[in-house]
């Protein structure tokens, strides 16, 4: 072999040791997320070697967590963290159907079938998959009130795979709510007006949606008041701190009073800025029981922090910078970059707004805003891995949420769709299709139970009875899922199990491409200074 | 309130930090300690410019460092990366409380804990006992049967830096760098950094900065100590970025560090080329958006010195120099401002880092870059030549700078803590300045700031053996040879110290190499890192931005006299 020449200490493997190299780590892989599946999958605790616990029943979390070292389940691991990040779930659904695809494969392989037919096959069986797709998904239509109990039933199939059931119906709710809460007609939803905010503290049922926001910082001034209602909500960006200006450098004048009259002259100007705050406070709140908030995303020091006090202001100094968008969109006004732009126009409004403290910790309520288009989901739980937990599950269910106001279509779950395409590959595609490619749709179409086979392994029941009753069903003209309780089909739509439409048609499009590229490995070669030991 | 906050980003970033906060902690120490020196006692530095106060969940309440250290996965050791402090519960859940099907649990083998580790989780239950939690000092008496071996210990273990710190850490303060591993070999790119930071990173860090940054009620400055050797450089010139426009007023005052052995490393051309645009890149991205950047990390210090013995390829050893010599900068930034009490004959009063910085980058020339040199220990300030001599003893610890350049415009701060005058009793500031003043005669520079302080560098008990036998008990150098062997904590207790931060054309050299190795490998027609430079994500622009940054430096430098003979 030519490389050899190269580089004598290649390390090459010919073509059925590297087909088999990759069939056996995307084999590997599958084991390792297979247990993840549904609602009645296992959880995974993975505690470091300094102690630190990690929770979680994402494979994508789960995928990021692990040092994965062989280079063929690396690539599948891309894939599937790609799945992730382009829509927001169904990691583990595209490694194990990778996996199966291949596992399939090896079978066909080992009687002497060329990958190139069988990879031949997938692409007609994709494709005929994807129109089937088209045709199995249930519209739903989201105009300018969109309906509900669809969201609800999407949100609530992804956190019952996450979450123990009381908790997922209870975040089912507030994951719904706060999409349409941020919701635009005529504009794409934008999850990053919904912030997720967490708490140490006691239970996770606590868990609650905040109509309006919540901020990781209070006032920095012991009399400023802890609760205020009716409250005018300044958002600003100006610096309320003395700063040393750059070109006054601070360090030669002439004699001591200079310099104190430099100061002072600095300070004033500070002083001027605060005052006009507190004169449009005095215009604003004249006679009535409102009161005044300043938010601000620059320094205010305890000077000016004084002053505000006194006048009865409520004020916060550096503010996250995304928050004062979000300030804008949940209490109305606008932020204002210079106090000559203050008018009582710019002001927002809250109804309330109050401090919590925890510790050393302290979080700012802005509540009761009149018409919020940016929320809170406020995590609460009694230790950081369970509240990373219930925050990867709050992000699963916004995007799956949001998902289906975009998609406007679900497509049923509990296997219903894979079941169904399959038997439309089996009965219907394969005919079409001329010479050898059939076996490569046949194996398609197979690796396709993999979801309802993995659904029934993971609650305990056996999976052959399970495939012959659903496929059974199916041949009787009905739709059907699996019931993870006693193995017995059922109507997912009876059960309220939707899954997203773009998360199977993401799954579908890229498990055979990258199944199609590991197959199609000729020689693995290992060279250079990275040379790894094959696991 | 003038807080400063300090910043670590990367491997050798932290072994310097580690070093950096057990001197800290050691001060802490001292100044209760009823047994410690005096000059440990007078409350001339404040200690809360660095350290926060805080308060656990449980009530407790905190002292701990206003610090944001960034690094890899892993790169904690045995430490949580909550810190150790405000963990409640270090016990592993026997259920899940958010799942009711079956779990799975994998528990990865604990990293072990070395024997200083141990002795301080030992002292701190015996504290919590006699209920006194917060006391930091470590009490010499009790702990006195196995320091020797708990020294000996630290010298063949260390592998993490958590291992020789004795400080207590704040949750937020340390950040690890989610799917970037310890052991990531191909992390050693500005352009990877880059894309680590960017690909949804950067939030969180930031997070955490302004987490600190908000609970100072008048900051005067951001101490980022960088290790620019790999992709942290990367990470670390994005976060600037993102700081330079969201604390527009907040000056940073930038290190740049380095294991000694990253630049002795001799790869091939690939590698060498990807060397050295590296270094170009990161110092010229960093230098953009920083007040001041003071480039540390001279491969041939620890050849040079006579008072120490630096085992290079250990970054336990080599990074305790460089923590020293921060120490030792940092200190006119935490001076009270003197009352009427304090003796002004022996203490020089408070500089900020505001002023540090106009008065080394803000004068006629605008230049960035300063030269950090240290004196370590520094000799005592006794016979007519005693200014020569300290300057002399002077080594400077930036790579690259000329020894013999002579710069009428250049400017300087000198740091003196825990030196001695004339007759064994600590230098006055007037000694201090007549001394430097005196020592230049002609030659002398522009400006020069001279800070006294009469504290000297304690030395903690897990620092290493780095002193050559010439060093006596109290930094005192010895001329007789009493042992062979290189001393640690045991044998030295405190050190006197002399820094020098100078502003001066000496740098050139520095920045020219990076200058010429840019134009050469990245810039011209057919240069062979233009590829490389592609794959970092650099456009065209972006070389431009490169190379025009370093060349206004260099031109910043050059002697008019010069220019103008290169233009006729």
């Amino acid at each position: 072999m030519s490389i050899r020449v190269l580089n004598p200490n290649a390390e090459v493997l010919n073509k059925s040791a590297a087909l088999h190299m990759n069939i056996n780590a995307a084999k590997g892989l599958q084991d390792v997320l297979k247990s993840n599946l549904g609602p009645k999958g296992t959880i995974k605790m993975l505690v470091g070697g300094s102690g630190d616990i990690k929770l979680t029943k994402d494979g994508n979390t789960l995928l990021k967590e692990m040092q994965i070292q062989n280079p063929t389940a690396i690539m599948i691991a891309r894939t599937a963290v790609a799945q992730d990040d382009i829509s927001g779930d169904g990691t583990t659904s595209t490694v194990i159907f990778i996996g199966e695809l291949m596992k399939q494969s090896e079978r066909y392989i080992d009687e002497g079938m060329h990958p190139r037919l069988l990879v031949d096959g997938f692409e007609i069986a994709k494709k005929a998959t994807l129109q089937f797709l088209e045709k199995f998904k249930t519209p739903v239509v989201m105009g300018n009130e969109p309906d509900r109990e669809i969201l609800k039933m999407v949100a609530r199939t992804t956190l019952r795979t996450k979450l123990y059931e009381a908790l997922a119906d209870q975040l089912t709710d507030i994951v719904v709510n706060a999409v349409l809460c941020i919701r635009k007609p005529e504009e794409a939803v934008d999850l990053f007006m919904v912030e997720i905010m967490h708490m140490r503290h006691k239970f996770d049922v606590d868990t609650r949606l905040v109509e309006g926001l919540v901020l990781d910082h209070g006032s920095r001034h012991p009399d400023m008041k802890r609760r205020a209602e009716n409250c005018y909500m300044l958002t600003c960006n100006v610096s309320l701190e003395y700063e040393k200006s750059e070109i006054n450098a601070g360090f030669f004048y002439s004699n001591a009073e200079q310099r104190e009259a430099m100061v002072a002259a600095e300070r004033r100007s500070v002083d001027e800025r605060v005052k006009k705050i507190i004169e449009l406070k005095n215009k604003v709140c004249a006679g009535g029981d409102s009161n005044f908030v300043v938010i601000n995303q620059k320094g205010i020091d305890p000077p000016s922090l004084d002053l505000l006090a006194r006048a009865g202001i409520i004020a916060l100094r550096r503010a996250k910078r995304r928050n004062m968008e979000r300030l804008i969109l949940a209490c109305g006004g606008d932020a204002v970059n210079s106090v000559d732009d203050l008018t009582p126009d710019s002001l927002g409004w809250a109804g309330l707004v109050y401090e919590h403290v925890l510790g050393e910790e302290k979080y700012t309520f802005v509540e009761n805003v009149k018409n919020p288009h940016s929320c809170t989901i406020l995590i609460k739980g009694p230790n950081d891995h369970t509240i990373a937990q219930i925050k990867d599950a709050v992000r699963d269910g916004l995007r799956a949420v949001k998902n289906t106001l975009e998609d406007e279509s679900v497509v049923l779950g509990a296997g219903a769709f894979e079941v169904a395409a399959r038997q439309h590959l089996l009965n219907d595609v394969k005919k079409t299709v001329k010479g050898r490619a059939q076996l490569g749709v046949e194996a398609f179409a197979n690796a396709l139970l993999v979801v309802p086979k993995t659904l029934a392994e993971n609650s305990g029941l056996d999976t052959q009875d399970v495939i012959i009753s659903l496929t059974g069903e199916h041949d009787k003209g009905n739709v059907v899922g699996l019931n993870q309780h006693t193995g017995e089909p059922i109507d997912p739509q009876m059960e309220g199990i939707f899954d997203n439409y773009s998360v199977k048609r993401q799954i579908i499009n890229s498990g055979p491409v990258i199944t199609s590229q590991l197959l199609l490995v000729d020689e693995v070669i290992r060279a250079g200074r990275n040379m790894r030991k094959p696991t | 309130m003038r807080e400063i906050v300090t910043i670590q980003a990367g491997g050798f970033a932290n072994f310097v930090g580690s070093h950096f906060w057990n001197f800290q902690d050691e001060l802490l120490g001292l100044a209760e300690n009823a047994q410690a020196d005096s000059v440990f006692k007078d409350q001339c530095i404040d200690m809360d410019v660095l350290y926060r106060t805080g308060e656990t969940q449980q009530g407790f309440d905190t002292y701990t460092p206003r610090l944001l250290s960034i690094d890899f996965q892993g790169s904690l050791g045995f430490m949580s990366s909550r810190g150790t402090l405000y963990n409640e519960n270090q016990n592993v859940p026997s259920n899940v409380i958010t799942w009711a099907g079956d779990v799975s649990t994998t528990v990865a083998e604990p990293q072990k804990k070395n024997l200083f580790i141990k002795s301080l989780y030992e002292e701190e239950q015996e504290n919590l006992h006699t209920g006194n939690s917060m006391d930091n000092g470590k009490n010499e008496d009790e702990t006195d049967i196995c320091d020797k071996d708990i020294v000996d210990n630290l010298d063949g273990t260390v592998q993490y830096w958590t291992d020789y710190s004795k400080v207590h850490y704040h949750p937020k303060s340390l950040y690890e760098i989610k799917g970037l591993w310890i052991d990531n070999e191909e992390f050693n790119n500005y352009g990877i950094g880059r894309d680590a930071y960017s690909s949804g990173r950067g939030e969180e860090i930031c997070e955490r900065l302004r987490f600190f940054i908000e609970e100072c009620d008048h900051i005067q400055g951001i101490q980022y100590v960088v290790d620019d050797s790999g992709g942290f450089s990367g990470v670390a010139a994005e976060f600037l970025e993102a700081m330079a426009d969201e604390y527009t007023n907040i000056p940073v005052l930038l290190y740049t560090v380095r294991n000694p052995t990253s630049d002795t490393y001799i790869g091939s051309r690939k590698q060498t080329i990807s060397h050295h645009i590296q270094d170009a890149v990161s110092f010229s991205r960093l230098s953009s958006f920083c007040k001041l950047i003071v480039p540390l990390g001279s491969p041939s210090f620890s050849r040079n010195s006579r008072y120490l013995c630096i085992k290079d390829e250990k970054p336990y050893y080599s990074s305790a120099v460089y923590a020293s010599a921060l120490h030792s900068v940092t200190l006119p930034f935490r001076k009270k401002l003197l009352g009427p009490t304090a003796d002004s004959r022996y203490e020089s009063g408070y500089l900020s880092v505001h002023e540090t910085i106009q008065m080394l980058a803000g004068q006629s020339r605008q230049n960035k870059v300063s030269i950090l040199d240290v004196a370590m220990p520094a000799p005592s300030l006794t016979g007519k030549e005693a200014g020569k001599y300290l300057l002399r003893n002077m080594q400077t610890l930036t790579p690259e700078t000329a020894t013999d350049s002579e710069d009428l415009q250049a400017t300087e701060t000198i740091t003196l803590h825990g030196v001695l005058g004339s007759g064994g009793r600590h230098a006055l500031v007037a000694e201090a300045n007549d001394a430097i003043q005196a020592a230049y005669e002609n030659a002398s520079p522009k400006f020069s700031h001279v800070s006294v302080a009469r504290c000297p560098l304690p030395i903690p008990l897990p620092f290493p053996s780095i002193f050559s036998n010439l060093v006596g008990q109290h930094g005192e150098l010895l001329s007789a040879t009493s042992s062979s062997s290189s001393k640690g904590s045991l044998d030295v207790h405190s050190i006197p110290m002399a820094t020098r931060l100078r502003s001066s054309s000496a740098i050139l050299p520095f920045l020219e190499t990076r200058l010429r190795n840019f134009r050469r490998f990245g810039v011209e027609r057919g240069a062979l890192g233009k590829e490389l430079l592609r794959t970092w994500g650099f456009e065209k622009d972006d070389l431009e931005d490169v190379e025009e940054v370093l060349h206004k430096m260099v031109t910043t430098l050059v002697p008019e006299s010069q220019i103008s003979s290169d233009s006729e």
